[in-house]
Parts: structure tokens; sequence; C-alpha cells
């Protein structure tokens, strides 16, 4: 086992050290981790850590710590022992979920992926670098350590709360290790993202916005390979009307910003969206298949209900026209997560929202937004679920 | 008779009229395919560049025939590196002409007449259900072209050094055939040949299997022909061939070097930017054509292989002579899901 950041030494020993809610030792290092992944040279390395660095820093640790406490009913404390289990590609969602157990006052330990790179490096060396409290070290720990069951056993009878991203088969991996009967899990499974166009929407918009609205979007799908449990996939066109022309009008702007960032497709990639565009078509799901560039494949959807769930590589997008979002809802499902929007009132959104009833779809963010981690998330108030409470009368 | 005869020119323009048929063929019988042709826009082909392809991996994960579910003959399977499995299907006349024209293929080096066979691999494999479908199906395949069939490898996969011995003393003396994957030989037949000084100057060497296992223990296909001919086995001939083409083999000519398309089959080098087909120098993805597969779409296939064509009518025999450079890796991606890989997941 290779500590990653804080105290070596056994991770399930019990611990004298005690922290409360918002402890001011936290919020320093955290404030302080913020400073390290906002300085430029990070944030331009990795412009996700800037978004984590903003995340972080004090004013809006404040309003977390505000949230958490402001109960009148009952007293607020931390959870206890929280376990981690992040994913191994998406390189920042560990800081996020970690920061607001620390910010919770819990003791944490988080599994690292050995398979983590780039930004985690770079996290990691941050983490390392800030002058901390030492019970920060004692109570704040970062491992890594191969499939060995033992160590996942022992850490799942350790905590109070587990933690598993990663997906469905993550999720039913590490739950094969019972938890102690007080405990619980928090899980993250396989999600599914949209994006919505309201073709009114889009007429009414003037070429500034139209380009912004993609720029947005293009951010969103690409970051992350669009396979971001939060990336949209395919792009659902809205209100009726013939909207071909918007269709080719957002292909072209779409493939012009991606032209501009200099982002590319590598062969494997080109060749993984051949494979997945043609077993759409071969399935009667797709009507028609354009590969304008590499960089960029459009596939015609036979109905919004054969909207594919699974990853079918980066800039591979579908699109199907829908009447209204409300026509919209019955295609939507427990593994939607992210819906994101150009072009509509916030009362047809609202009336969207209202008419999944959480039946489906956790999100609805404008365009450019998909990525932005918040403190609720899946559906949970991490706020909430890292904290416990008592009640006094 | 030798199935490596037709100029460039006259191939293609053979080739050209035969493939678009199976393009209408398989069109009419193999929904799918029709599908996907339909989707992707294709009219017609004015060169077997612009046949409509299909990514390999297609097979692992559609069911693609174009006969009907009663006249299935044969399925065969092969396994990939992530479990995913190829299923081929075969009618009888498809059978008998993919094993026809392997063995056409294969005569052109080792004669009209069965040879004596040396398999430098284990019996085991045939037992072993895992492995059976890509090596041991391999191993069989070849084994119908040879005769008193000897295994080089016993069934813990240690060399049989009395087993060969007791193969060269009865049929070393005239042409014996060696066939085996190219790291098998090299590691097993190569240094046990060098160390007991066995003769093998009457063997003619068939090999296959990718060369990735060589180039980690940096053994060139030049040094791989160079030592082995030191040994004595100067009859080499590399080939390469998938289960998705099945009876197609691609030949590497007497005097080394370069992969050879048969009568039937050609290859066609694409730039993955463009797509286009590249000139003879420029490394890309594979494509494979053959006339052989009529009773499946894979007439027309993009593997996941490089390669290069080094050049069109100018070696051992007629046509364009290429080889295979290795594999495109397999595409991953950042994801909030570790599982998000595979077309299946």
């Amino acid at each position: 086992m290779r500590f990653r950041f804080g105290a070596e030494g056994d991770l399930t020993a019990p611990s004298a050290d005690r922290l409360a809610v918002g402890d001011p030792r936290v919020v320093d290092f955290l404030a302080a981790l913020a400073r390290r992944l906002l300085a430029p040279a990070v944030a331009r390395r990795f412009p996700e850590l800037g978004s984590l660095g903003y995340f972080l820093r004090p004013a809006e640790l404040k309003r977390s710590v505000e949230a958490m406490t402001a109960r009148q009913e009952a007293l607020v404390f931390p959870r206890g022992n929280v376990f981690h289990v992040p994913p191994a590609n998406v390189d920042t969602i560990f800081v996020y979920s970690w920061a607001i157990s620390a910010l919770a006052g819990n003791h944490n330990v988080v599994r690292i992926s050995s398979r983590s790179a780039g930004a985690a490096e770079v996290i990691l060396e941050a983490l390392n670098a800030v002058d901390a409290d030492p019970v920060i070290a004692r109570t704040q720990r970062m491992v890594t350590y191969g499939y060995d069951d033992t160590i996942t056993a022992a850490l799942s009878k350790w905590c109070d709360l587990r933690v598993i991203w990663g997906g469905d088969r993550a999720v039913d991996t590490i739950r094969k290790h019972p938890l102690k009967p007080s405990a619980r899990d928090l899980t993250f499974p396989d999600r599914t993202s949209w994006a919505v166009l309201s073709a009114p929407g889009w007429r009414a918009a003037d070429p500034d916005a139209r380009r912004a609205a993609v720029v947005g979007f293009a951010n969103d799908a690409y970051w992350f390979d669009q396979a971001a449990c939060s990336s949209p996939r395919t792009i659902f066109l809205v209100g009726g009307g013939d909207t071909t022309g918007i269709r080719a009008e957002f292909v072209e702007l779409l493939l012009d910003v991606v032209d501009r960032r200099g982002w590319t497709v590598d062969p494997a990639m080109a060749v993984e969206k051949r494979v997945n565009a043609y077993e759409l078509a071969a399935t009667g799901a797709a009507t028609a298949l354009d590969f304008p560039d590499n960089r960029l494949t459009a596939v015609t959807l036979a109905g919004a209900e054969r909207a594919p769930r699974r990853w079918i590589g980066a800039g591979a997008f579908p699109f199907a026209e829908v009447g209204s979002l409300t026509d919209l809802v019955p295609a939507m499902n427990r593994q939607d997560q992210t819906v994101s929007y150009f072009g509509f009132t916030p009362a047809e959104l609202r009336a969207f929202a209202t008419e999944l009833g959480g039946r489906g779809v956790d999100r609805i963010v404008p365009f450019g937004s998909a990525l932005t981690f918040g403190a609720i998330w899946d559906g949970y108030d991490l706020k909430r679920e890292f904290t416990r409470l008592t009640t006094l009368q | 008779m030798s199935v490596f005869t037709l100029p460039q020119s006259s191939k293609e323009k053979a080739l050209l009229a035969e493939l678009s048929d199976l393009v209408d063929l398989h069109r009419s019988r193999c929904e799918p395919y029709r599908r996907i042709l339909a989707a992707s826009g294709f009219r017609s082909a004015s060169d077997i560049s612009e046949l409509p392809w299909l990514p390999v991996r297609l097979f692992k994960t559609l069911e693609l025939k174009s006969i009907p579910d009663d006249e299935v003959f044969k399925v065969l399977t092969s396994s990939g590196t992530t479990g995913e499995v190829s299923r081929i299907y075969l009618d009888k006349a498809a059978a008998a002409t993919q094993t026809r024209q392997l063995g056409a293929t294969l005569q052109t080096v080792l004669g009209p007449k069965r040879l004596p066979m040396l398999i430098v691999d284990t019996k085991s494999i045939l037992k072993d259900r895992r492995s059976f479908s890509a090596r041991g199906a391999g191993v069989l395949g070849m084994a119908t072209f040879g005769r008193d069939h000897v295994w080089a490898l016993d069934n813990d996969g240690a060399v049989d050094l009395d087993g060969i011995r007791g193969f060269l003393a009865k049929h070393g003396d005239q042409p014996f055939l060696i066939f085996g994957f190219t790291y098998l030989v090299w590691l097993h037949l190569y240094e046990i040949a060098r160390e007991h000084g066995l003769d093998l100057g009457n063997g003619i060497l068939i090999h296959s299997g990718g060369w990735k296992k060589l180039v980690d223990q940096a053994v060139s296909p030049e040094e791989f022909r160079n030592r082995l001919a030191a040994v004595g086995l100067t009859r080499i001939h590399n080939f390469y061939g998938m289960v998705e083409q099945i009876g197609t083999i691609f030949l590497e000519g007497p005097s080394g070097g370069s992969l050879y398309c048969p009568d039937f089959a050609d290859v066609v080098v694409r730039d993955p930017e463009t797509w286009a087909e590249l000139p003879p120098g420029e490394p890309g993805l594979l494509e494979v054509v053959s006339t052989l597969p009529t009773s499946y779409p894979g007439h027309v296939l993009l593997t996941e292989d490089l390669g290069v064509v080094h050049g069109i009518d100018d070696g051992d025999w007629p046509g364009k002579r290429f080889s295979v450079l290795g594999r495109l890796p397999r595409a991953e991606a950042r994801g909030c899901s570790d599982t998000y890989r595979s077309a299946d997941s």
C-alpha cells in the first residue's frame, strides 16, 4: 500500500482526534489547497483544477459550512469515518467528494486508483505541499493499493459511510464487502446525460448567442471524451418545424469550435466511433450516419426512445427530434443524470422537471455547465450525507 | 496451380466486379448489413477502395449472416482480448470453398502432396476449451494439410526433444511441413534446433500469430528469418489472416519480408484521418477484401491492424506486397465509470 497523503499507519486504528463540522483547521487547509490549484501555471495546464480551486475558495467553503449547520431542530455533527472509492479516470472527483466530507469534520480514507495520472498527481502534490495542522494528516488519508480485498474489507468495516464512484460494476464489486450495521453506502452508478436544444430558441438567438451556446456544449462534450457521467451524448432537437438547418448549423459551429481548440481524435477512437455508429444503424436505432470528420460523428436516430445509453465514443452525437420537452419525459429513466439545455424558457424547464417527477434526471443545467460539480449531485445533498444529526428537546 | 497469378490491374478489375456483386448479395440477405449501407448512404463503387467496409469488431457484437438459420453448417468463433467473441456463420458451400482456397494458397509453397507435419504446439490446446477457439482452431485448420503429425511440445508445453528427433529420423530426409505460432517457433523450436544441432534443412515453416511477443524480445521479422536460416531452415512463410475472413491468408513470399494477396483477395491501406487509400510506403489502417465470404458480409473488412504496402507487381508474386506493423491500441476514454470501454458495457 502506498500512502499518497496523510500519516502512514493503520488506517482503521481508533483515533482520539476530533474535528468539528466546519473545523477551522480543515477550512484553512482547503483554502490553502485552493490557492495552489488556482495558481496560473496549474490552472493553465489543467483547466479542471481551476474549477476545483474555485469550488474550494474560502467564501464557498463558508457557504457550505453555513448550509451544513443551518438547522434549528437538531445539532449537526460529522458522520464519522468515511471511505471513498473514486473512479480511476476522472481525476478531480475524489477531491470534491473528499473535501466536502473533510469540511463536515469526518475522518476520511480515499482510495486513489493506481491508474490515476495527470491532474490527480498535481492535486496530490498540492495536498502534500500545504503546510497543514498535524491533525489533517492524521485524519485525512489517501492511499493507493491494488485489488486487495482484505484492505477494502477492513475499510468497509471501519467506515460509517462508504462513497462509491466508478459506475455499476464498481458499486457491485465494492458492495460485496459488508459494512457495519449502522453504516451505509452512497453510490454513484453508471449515468447517462443528454442535451436539449429548443428549435424556436435557436431561431430567436443571434449568431453570437448561438456560437456561445456551441462553445459551452463543446466543452461539456469533449472535455472528458464525452464519457463523464454528465457529458451530453444525444442531442434532442425540440419544438417541431424543420430542424435540418438547425442541426447543420450546430454541427458546423461545433466543428469550428473543435478546430479552434485544436482538439483531436486518435485513430483508435475514430474506429471505435465507426463500430458504435454502424452498430446503431445495424439494429435500426439509427437511420443515417454522417462522418464529416474523425472528430465528429453525427447520427440520426429513428426516434427519441432509441437514444443509446452507453458511451459510443468521443465526439459522437446522435440527434433526435421531439415536439416538446414533455414529449421527452417517457424516454427518460433513473439512469439519466444531466440534461443540458439551450433556448428554453424557465417555465418550460420547470414544467419538464415537474413532469419528470424525480423518476429520472437529477440536473437540468445550461450548455457549458454540464461538468460543473455541485454539492448536490446525483440527487443527493452531499453536505447532508456527510453529517449526522442529534436532536435535543 | 498457384493462386498468386494476377497482376494488380487485372486483379482489381475482377475483384471489383465480384465484390460489388457480394455487396448486393449481402445487402439483400443480411438486414443489419442493408441498414448499415442505407444509413451511410452507399450507392456503388468504381474502385475497390470505394467499397463499403465493415469494422471487423462488428462481428463480435452483431449477428451478421446472409444465410437462413437452417443453412448454417458451421459457426466459427475467435476469442478477443476482452472476452468478446467473433461469430462467423458458414453454410456448406462457404465452408467447402474456404478449405479449398486455403489449400490452394498453401500448395503454392508446399506442393500438391500432403507433407509430414511437425506442429510446434502442445496437444493439450485441443482440450482446453478456452484457448481452443483461437490457437486450437488454427492448428486443426492447418493439420488437414499435413500427415503423420507430431507435436513438438508435450502436454505441459515443454519441448519434446525425443518426439522431434523421432519425427526427423523418419521424415527429415524429404520435404516436411513445420507449423506453429511465431513466438512458439522462436521460443521452442529455434532454441532447441540450435542447441542440439537438429537438421531442419528439408522443412518448410508456415507460421503466424503476430510479432508482438517477439518485438518485446527485440526480434524483428528479418532476424527471425536469418536466425532460422542459420539452423538450416530457409523456406519460411509467415501468413496473416483472421477468422472473420476464414480461408483467406496473406502469405509471405519465398524471399521474405512481404505478404502477398491471393488472386481472390486484396488489401487497402487507409489513412485513419481521411480514410482515403494510402500509396505504397505510407503506413495506415489495414483493410482486407476477399471474395470468399458468401455466407456472411465479411468481404470488405477494416481491421484494427496497422500495415503498409511495400510495392505493387514488383516482388516474388504479382499484386500488392505488404507488411503488418502492429495493432491499433484500443480506444480508452476518461469517464466517471471505469467500465465504459467495451461496446457491450
